[in-house]
Formats: structure tokens, C-alpha cells, sequence
């Protein structure tokens, strides 16, 4: 422990001997740092907006449909439980909120123009918790109970149909015989969405005036589930799986969207694969920093060794040498991360790529996120990498013979 | 030869191990950089051919407006004549006039809502590899009339075959009601859901009796035989169109802003880590010059004794840089060019990246290409930042004092 | 004619708390051709005036003379210029470019004066020659020894013919046979070529070769003696 102490304070004042060499290093472990909790926030930021606009569109962490429905999304594939029988059994299941809809595809037809899109018929006390739509009205109101008889649509949808608030529009699809199910709808709510793919392609209406128009009762095609976060979510399918039984199918979100999902392993992969590659860039200069102080010191390594000190304590020495170094850089570093972060929490714009962040499935709003794990993460890949890498020149330096290191000029 | 390149070159090896540690930084990120951009450039180039040679082309001829609203009344009229106009004018033949509506289309059991476009059977498949894609039965013909060619999952979803009538429902170019039953005649699989399940194409002439277009239609689709060319092919089309039916010329930028965006997105990102890369060797090479000048204090004092300028050394310093510089650059660029080889032959993919892949219009596996700009584009930077950063070693000399110096050890 | 003038030269030193008084009222002439020891123990102000003589250091006041040029208000390239060109340097040992030959450290200079590589091979061929080194051009300075070393220097010093070859305790860290061969061939390049050379040391075996020695204290010059060699 002594050993310790002293070996910490030579490790310590042997640092400043070159205080250029050494604040050089400092730096660029902090550029490193910085570097790799900033993007990987930003990037963490991009993905997480992905992932909640994703889910929000879904809607839902957990859907539950009849087999076949995702392939095939017709009226024909109803869920072949009712309303009633899903209340049962779902109220008593403990979940944090729960809404059973019926989604087909339909056209919309105004006097001048028609679209095709997909109507969601919905409980809208129940939805309210679920979608983002009862929030993102920007024009009229949202739907007021299951058997409302407006409709709300999305911006871009009521521009591409010419039409207004309070205009009469004729939605169109099919009834479980295939005949043209068709039922006209006032206008009562104008939403905006993130993405403009959602404003163009979402309509909604009172569950149970769909289920009128379509004739199918009191039947659904789709049970859409939260959870408490969206990360955990096997828990929540189990237990749907448990209550509803094997003929309906129930999916989490991960493989709804397998897009989406896709996106958040490879942010982890990223994650660590940058700040890999960036701590490798600085290794060779770590390893640099070292090779050259051990070199300065020749003589004295020799000195300390002829005097007693066993190799294992100059070894120790290199290594904390090094050490506090990379804890130097790493405090700077994630300070840097910190500061530079906090002003852009209220969201970095950038509508210039509007469109092109859509294709990502992203808003044109970033939000970097700074998260413990990608602090942790860039510390622990440092210091651990950093070790390692300081192993070599610190094995070299214990290693000279007392009296070579003297005598050598 | 020259005594300063002799002494530049000797110096470089005075402390082998950290000058190949420094070149082993220089190299490691040339590497990566060289990898990364023929990746990165070769990933584009193919976003953009396959998304726009898919379907939408390199430039299109539309009225104005219609590529924000797509109204069925918005026309570009007698559209055939036009295109041959077109044809003959630009001596290109891949030119093909579309028409555009969304319909309901009817099935004996099911009934969705999808687009239908009416093509010129015989220039389509110039334009757009959809048609190339034929799955079951073949493509439309000249001389086909109610003939439908739709997608593998339409098909599925509407239990049809080959064979099989499908009626569209919908409103022609005055608003009033468009029906028509048609017989499918191919069905195609791109692999693409979105385009499998939405889209449906029919002989333009029947289309234009079928929706009242009257010899109109709304695109027409041009691809250029690369796509350097388009510029030039836009002005040329301009300078052909008619000056008052309000016609306008569009390039792929303007059809898919999402596609050139999220490329300048994905380039910014990726110009940043590229960027902390370089700031890293920089550093490493800083910290070396400066280090390999300091222990040459004396050396240095001595010379400027015997009466050589401060920017001679400075000069010496920079070519000492340079020199290493240059062995990185060649280096990098070499081992980066063998390593992007490799995956040229053996492909590049990346665990989850299926999916992210897909969304872009990417294969899963890619081959990147090995070309002189991607391989020097990033060394060169590199190299140029290398030099850079021997400037404050070598302008320090400048206040060298040279009897201070020579007391130096 | 003169070589070197030096008129009133001060110049003081801060060390901690004490000032030092390098150069106290230094007054000096020397002639061209002469062949000089500046004597006096550590810190008796021989290296200031050394350096203030070559340029290399500006004295607090007084005024130092080259060839008729005043010196001590030039600027640093000025400077630099004039010692590449006139005056020739041979300090303590180690002092040579250590990753350069022998013939390389040489030409190195002559290089920087801008001579053409033939002429450059021509002279230090002949240079090192008379100092005694034939055979040995293209050794490192690690490959030589110390009085080889200095010969290297010397022969650096004069290869372009400076009228004046200022020398600081050339002999410092030689032993008295290589001491005895390094002072022959200041003598004999004297002799030659008329160089004025100006030795700063404290080894008494120099002052034998030297015909005028000047003994300083404290910055003070306390003796100049005329004397005849050997």
C-alpha cells in the first residue's frame, strides 16, 4: 500500500515533467471522448425519436391481430373475439392501457379529389392514451366517443383532398361479403404528425360508426397494448398471450417493425463500434506518450532499480501514469459531452434534410440524448482499452537491467 | 543528394518506435476512411439508381403543382404526342408518358384501395424495372385494352390470378364516378411491400377512356443513360416543352427530395466522425513533433550558431512531417484500397442492417468499389491536417534562443 | 587591421536573487590573423563575450565590431547570415548532427550557403582532409571518437574560409593527446589560411599554443599578454 503511494506520486509528478507532451495527450483523449458521447447521444437522440414516432404510428408496444391479418388487412380477418369478450379479459390483465380499433384500408373521396388510406375506427377515451393523434389536433377536435359521426384527418390529406373543416368527405371499403361499404363523415378534426407519410395515410372515426358502415357488430381487427416503457415489453406480450389464447396473434413491437428494431441493435453496435475505433485512434498515440517518457527516463528507471524498487513497482508506475492520463482526458471529455449537450436539448433543427430524415424514419427535430450507458461505456472502453495498451511500454521499462539503464546515454 | 532531405529522412528514424507508432495512427484512420467512403459512395450511387429506376425516374414532365397535390386535373395534355415529341427531339427513347388515380379495386371476395396507372406498354419497361419483374403471366402489350398488371401481395390480398377480373372503382378528371372492370394479365413481385401491395398498371388508352382524361395524362418518365446527364437533359426538355400549358421539368431531386436529403444527411454524420478521426492523428502527429523537437534543443542551438535561419529548421521540420506524411498517405490509401478489394469480391453487411438496407432500396450484402478518388480522398485530408499540425512545432523554433538552446541537455 | 572590436560591453545576469555581472566595461581589439585565448575560471564572462563576439547573445551596452561592421544591433537573420558566412563556430563536444556522417554534417552547412553538391563534395574531401580525418567521412559521430568529433567540428567551421573562428573550451572533454592534435590544426589553419582565432577556455595547455591571452575575472579583463608560441 506504501509501495502504492509512493509509486502514485512519482506516476503523478512524472506527468507534468513535460507538461506539453502531457496536455497535448489530455487533449485529444478529451476530442476522443467528447467525440463518442456526443454522437452516440445524438445518434441514440435520432433513434429513440424514430423508435416513439414509429410506435406512435403503430400505434401501440403491443398489437394483437388474427393470424393472417398483417399480410392480409381486411375486414375479413376480424379478431374472433368481440368487444365484450376482449373487455373481460383484458380489464382484469393489469396492463397500463389497452384499445381495441378496426383498421382496413379505404379510399376517401372528396368533391374534387380521392386517396387511399387506412381508417382506424377507435374508442377515443381509450385511445387517448395510446396514439398521439388526440394531442396533435391543430384544427377543430379530436372524436368524442365510439360513435361519433365526424372524422379526423391529417393536414397534408386535407390539402391533397381540397376540402375543409366541417366539408363532407365519403370514405369507401368492404363489408365481410365484399360489397362497397360506404358512409359519408363531416370533417370535425385536422391532426399534423412528425412524419408526413402519417398526416397523408391515417384517418379516424368513432369505432362504433365504422363497425355500423362495415356491418360486422361489435367485432375488431386489432387490440393495440402499452407497456410501461417500450424497451421491456416481453413481460406485457406474455401476458396477453396467457389471457387471450393461441388463435390470435400477439406481437410486440420489435417485430412489427422490424425496421425499427433493426435500428435500435444497430445503434448499440454503433455505439460500441465508434467508440472502438476511437479509442483506437488515440491508442497509438497513448502508447506514443509512454514509449517516450519511459525513454526519457533510462537512467532513472536504472537509478530506481539499482536502489531496490522491484520491477513490478515501475511497471505500477507506467500504468497509473497512463491511467491518470486517460482519467484526465476522460473527466475533461465527458464534461465537453455534458456542456455541449445541454444547449441542444431543446432540439437541433434540421428541416434542411426534412425529407431526407423521413426515409430514416426520423423528425426534423433531433434530440441528442445523453444516456449513463453511453457514458459508462465510453469510460469503461478507455479505461480498460487504455490499460491494456499501456501494458507493452510498461512491461519494457520494468524490464532494463540497473546497470545498462545507467550507464546508457 | 540533397543534405536536408538526408537529415529530414534520418531524423524521422532517430526513434523508430514512435514513428511507426504515428504512421500506425495515420494508417489505421486511412484505412478506415478509405473503406468507409468507397462504401459509403458506392451505397449512394445504387440508393439512387435503384430507388429511381424502379419507378420514378430521373426527371419527369408534370403540371405544376401536381407533384405536391397529385389532382387528377392536373394534366399534362395530350400526353402521347408530347412524349413522341420527346423521343424524337432528345433522340432518347427511355421517355414514357403515366396517368394516376386512386381507386378502389374490387376483387370477388375482397376490395382494396390502390393506384392505378395507366402506361404506354411498349415504353414503360425503358423507364421503370417493374415491368421486368413479371412473377406470373407477362406485362401489358400494345394491343392489350382491359388488361391489368398488379402486384404479388395485391394479388394475394385480393385472392386473384392470372385470369381473373378485378373491378376499379374510382373518379375520372371531372370528379364523376370511374368504373371499370380489367382482366389481370401479369403479376410482378419487386420485394418491395409497399410497391407489391399498392400498385396496379393498365394500358394508358384505356385508362384515358376509363377516367375521362381525354388525352391526357400527368407524368411523363425519363431516365438518362447516367445520371451525369441529368442537368443537361432538363434544360433540354425545357427548351422542347410548350411555354403555356403550365408544364415544368423535374429532377430526381425535386421527385424523391427524401432520397438526395437523407444522403446529405447521412454524409454530414458521417463527415463528423471522419472529422474527430483526423483531429486524432493530427494530435499524434503534433505531440511527435513537437517531442522530436524539444529533444533537439541543443542540437538546434548548435546549428543556429553556425548561423542557420530558425526557418530553415522550421522548413527541416515540415519536411520531416511531410515525409511521414506522405509514407501514411501511400500506405493508408494502398492497405484501404486491399482491404474495400476484399469486400468487393466477398461483400460487406453488417448484423441488423437487412432492414435498414431494404428501406433505402439496398441489398443486404454490398459490394463496394475500389476507385482512385475514394482511395485518396480521405489520406489526402489526413495528410493535409498531418502538416498542419507540424506548424506549431516547427514555428516554435522561430523564438528558439540559440545559446538558451545549447544549454539545453 | 582589425577583426574584432569591442567598446564598453555590459551585460548582467539575473541568477535567483543575485545579479551577475558577465561583461563589467569590456574594451577589446584584435587583429586580423591573431591566434587568441580569452582565459578565466567558470563564470568569468569568457563564453558572454564569446557569444556577444559571435552574435549570439546582444550585450546590455557597448558596441561590438566584425571587419568594420557594427554588430550588435542587427537583427536575429542578420545575424544568422553573418555567422554563416564569416564566422566560424567550435563548441564543447557534442556538437555535431548525430544522425549525419562526418562528410554530411559538413556539406551540411555549406548546403544551407547554398554551394552546388560537386563543390560541396570538393571542399569537405579537402577539409577533412587537412584536419586529418581521410578515410573517415562517412562515419557517424557515435563511430568516432571525441577528438575526431571536434576535428568534424573544425573542419565544419572553416570550411568556408570565415575570417574569424570563434572556439568555446574546444577542449573540454578531450584527452591531452587528442587536445595536442585538435590545437595543431588551429595552428595550422592560422598559419594558412590568416584566420583570426579567438579561444575560450580555462585549459592552460591552450594558452601555450595561443600568442596573445587575455585573463578575465568577474567580467573584467585583468591581463592581456603578448607572448610567442611554442
Amino acid at each position: 500500500m506504501r509501495l502504492l503511494r509512493i509509486v502514485a506520486t512519482l506516476a503523478w509528478r512524472n506527468l507534468w515533467r513535460n507538461r506539453r507532451r502531457t496536455l497535448i495527450m489530455v487533449a485529444a483523449v478529451s476530442v476522443g471522448v467528447w467525440a463518442m458521447i456526443f454522437m452516440n447521444a445524438l445518434m441514440r437522440g435520432m433513434v429513440d425519436d424514430m423508435v416513439r414516432s414509429g410506435i406512435e404510428s403503430l400505434p401501440g408496444h403491443v398489437q394483437v391481430h388474427r393470424l393472417g391479418f398483417r399480410d392480409d388487412p381486411s375486414i375479413n380477418n376480424l379478431l374472433p373475439l368481440n368487444d365484450a369478450e376482449l373487455a373481460a379479459k383484458l380489464d382484469a390483465a393489469g396492463l397500463v392501457a389497452w384499445s381495441s380499433r378496426i383498421n382496413v384500408p379505404a379510399v376517401i373521396t372528396s368533391e374534387r379529389e380521392s386517396r387511399g388510406v387506412t381508417l382506424y375506427g377507435i374508442d377515443p377515451e381509450r385511445e387517448r392514451k395510446i396514439t398521439f393523434v388526440p394531442n396533435s389536433i391543430v384544427a377543430g377536435r379530436f372524436l368524442e366517443g365510439v360513435s361519433d359521426k365526424g372524422i379526423v384527418i391529417g393536414r397534408r390529406l386535407l390539402d391533397a383532398l381540397e376540402t375543409d373543416l366541417g366539408k363532407r368527405v365519403v370514405v369507401m371499403s368492404q363489408d365481410p361479403d365484399n360489397e362497397i361499404a360506404d358512409r359519408g363523415f363531416r370533417i370535425v378534426g385536422v391532426f399534423e404528425a412528425k412524419l408526413e407519410s402519417y398526416e397523408e395515410t391515417m384517418v379516424f372515426a368513432g369505432k362504433s360508426t365504422v363497425q355500423r358502415m362495415l356491418h360486422v357488430a361489435d367485432r375488431v381487427t386489432e387490440v393495440a397494448i402499452m407497456s410501461d416503457d417500450y424497451r421491456f415489453v416481453e413481460q406485457t406480450v406474455q401476458t396477453v398471450r396467457d389471457k387471450l389464447g393461441a388463435d390470435v396473434e400477439v406481437l410486440p413491437w420489435t417485430e412489427l417493425n422490424t425496421y425499427l428494431a433493426s435500428m435500435l441493435t444497430v445503434m448499440d453496435g454503433f455505439a460500441l463500434v465508434w467508440t472502438i475505433v476511437i479509442f483506437l485512434a488515440l491508442s497509438f498515440g497513448l502508447v506514443n506518450t509512454l514509449v517516450m517518457a519511459v525513454f526519457e527516463r533510462v537512467r532513472e528507471i536504472g537509478l530506481m532499480l539499482a536502489l531496490g524498487m522491484r520491477p513490478f513497482g515501475i511497471l505500477a508506475q507506467v500504468v497509473i501514469e497512463s491511467l491518470l492520463l486517460l482519467l484526465m482526458g476522460l473527466a475533461l471529455g465527458t464534461l465537453l459531452a455534458w456542456l455541449s449537450i445541454l444547449p441542444l436539448q431543446s432540439g437541433i433543427d434540421v428541416s434542411a434534410v426534412a425529407d431526407g430524415m423521413e426515409m430514416f424514419g426520423s423528425s426534423s427535430v433531433l434530440y441528442p440524448k445523453l444516456t449513463m450507458a453511453d457514458v459508462v461505456l465510453a469510460n469503461v472502453v478507455v479505461l480498460g482499452l487504455g490499460f491494456i495498451a499501456s501494458l507493452s511500454p510498461a512491461w519494457r521499462a520494468s524490464r532494463y537491467q540497473p546497470i545498462e539503464a545507467i550507464t546508457k546515454v | 543528394m540533397n543534405v536536408t532531405v538526408l537529415l529530414a529522412w534520418r531524423n524521422l528514424w532517430r526513434h523508430p518506435r514512435r514513428t511507426w507508432l504515428t504512421l500506425g495512427a495515420m494508417v489505421f484512420s486511412n484505412v478506415l476512411l478509405v473503406f468507409m467512403i468507397s462504401l459509403q459512395f458506392g451505397m449512394y450511387r445504387l440508393m439512387i439508381e435503384n430507388t429511381l429506376l424502379t419507378f420514378t425516374g430521373h426527371l419527369q414532365v408534370q403540371a405544376e403543382g401536381y407533384n405536391d397535390n397529385k389532382k387528377m386535373r392536373q394534366i399534362v395534355p395530350d400526353i402521347q404526342a408530347l412524349s413522341t415529341r420527346l423521343r424524337e427531339k432528345l433522340t432518347l427513347n427511355t421517355v414514357s408518358p403515366r396517368a394516376m388515380a386512386f381507386v378502389l379495386a374490387s376483387s370477388k371476395d375482397r376490395t382494396y384501395g390502390i393506384q392505378v396507372l395507366g402506361v404506354d406498354p411498349e415504353h414503360e419497361p425503358l423507364v421503370s424495372s417493374i415491368p421486368g419483374l413479371v412473377e406470373d403471366g407477362r406485362y401489358l402489350q400494345a394491343s392489350d385494352t382491359a388488361e391489368v398488371f398488379i402486384g404479388r401481395v395485391l394479388a394475394r390480398n385480393l385472392r386473384i390470378n392470372v385470369g381473373d377480373e378485378l373491378t376499379l372503382l374510382g373518379s375520372g378528371r371531372d370528379g364523376s364516378l370511374a368504373a371499370a372492370v380489367v382482366v389481370v394479365a401479369g403479376i410482378f413481385e419487386s420485394g418491395v411491400t409497399d410497391l407489391d401491395r399498392s400498385i396496379a398498371e393498365i394500358p394508358l388508352t384505356f385508362f384515358q377512356d376509363t377516367f375521362f382524361m381525354r388525352g391526357a395524362g400527368h407524368q411523363i418518365v425519363i431516365t438518362t443513360p447516367d445520371l451525369s446527364l441529368v442537368n443537361k437533359t432538363v434544360a433540354a426538355v425545357d427548351s422542347i416543352l410548350p411555354k403555356d400549358e403550365g408544364l415544368v421539368t423535374l429532377d430526381w431531386n425535386v421527385l424523391q427530395p427524401g432520397l438526395k436529403q437523407a444522403i446529405q444527411a447521412d454524409i454530414s454524420s458521417a463527415f463528423f466522425m471522419y472529422g474527430v478521426l483526423v483531429v486524432l492523428v493530427a494530435f499524434s502527429v503534433l505531440n511527435t513533433q513537437l517531442m522530436s523537437v524539444l529533444e533537439r534543443t541543443h542540437e538546434f542551438g548548435i546549428v543556429m550558431a553556425l548561423g542557420i535561419s530558425p526557418g530553415h529548421l522550421g522548413r527541416l521540420v515540415m519536411l520531416e512531417t511531410a515525409m511521414m506524411g506522405t509514407i501514411g498517405l501511400f500506405a493508408g490509401a494502398f492497405l484501404g484500397g486491399l482491404v474495400t478489394l476484399w469486400f468487393s469480391y466477398n461483400g460487406f453487411s453488417y448484423p441488423g442492417m437487412e432492414d435498414m438496407a431494404a428501406n433505402f432500396n439496398l441489398p443486404s450484402r454490398f459490394y463496394p468499389q475500389v476507385t482512385v478518388l475514394a482511395m485518396f480522398l480521405g489520406p489526402l485530408v489526413v495528410f493535409l491536417f498531418t502538416v498542419l499540425s507540424a506548424l506549431y512545432p516547427a514555428l516554435r523554433l522561430n523564438w528558439l534562443h540559440p545559446v538558451a538552446a545549447m544549454r539545453a541537455a | 587591421m582589425t577583426a574584432v572590436r569591442c567598446i564598453d560591453l555590459c551585460k548582467t545576469y539575473r541568477q535567483g536573487d543575485q545579479d551577475i555581472k558577465a561583461l563589467d566595461h569590456v574594451s577589446l581589439e584584435i587583429n586580423a590573423g591573431s591566434f587568441l585565448c580569452l582565459s578565466a575560471p567558470s563564470g568569468g564572462g569568457k563564453t558572454t563575450l564569446l557569444n556577444a563576439i559571435g552574435g549570439l547573445d546582444a550585450p546590455d551596452s557597448g558596441e561590438v565590431w566584425i571587419a568594420g561592421r557594427r554588430i550588435d544591433h542587427l537583427k536575429k537573420s542578420e545575424l544568422a547570415q553573418l555567422r554563416l558566412m564569416q564566422i566560424g563556430f567550435v563548441f564543447q563536444a557534442y556538437n555535431l548532427i548525430p544522425v549525419l556522417t562526418a562528410r554530411e554534417n559538413v556539406e551540411f552547412v555549406m548546403q544551407v550557403q547554398g554551394l552546388s553538391a560537386a563543390e560541396r563534395v570538393r571542399r569537405s574531401s579537402a577539409i577533412l582532409d587537412e584536419v586529418g580525418l581521410s578515410g573517415l567521412e562517412n562515419r557517424r559521430p557515435a563511430e568516432m571518437s571525441g577528438g575526431q568529433q571536434q576535428r568534424v567540428a573544425v573542419a565544419r567551421a572553416i570550411v568556408s574560409h570565415p575570417a574569424l573562428v570563434l572556439a568555446d573550451e574546444p577542449t573540454a572533454n578531450l584527452d591531452s593527446r587528442s587536445s595536442d592534435e585538435l590545437l595543431r590544426v588551429f595552428v595550422e589553419l592560422n598559419r594558412k589560411y590568416d584566420t583570426t582565432f579567438v579561444i575560450a577556455t580555462h585549459d592552460q595547455r591552450v594558452m601555450g599554443y595561443a600568442r596573445r591571452v587575455i585573463k578575465m575575472l568577474d567580467g573584467r579583463i585583468v591581463d592581456d599578454i603578448e607572448q610567442h608560441a611554442d
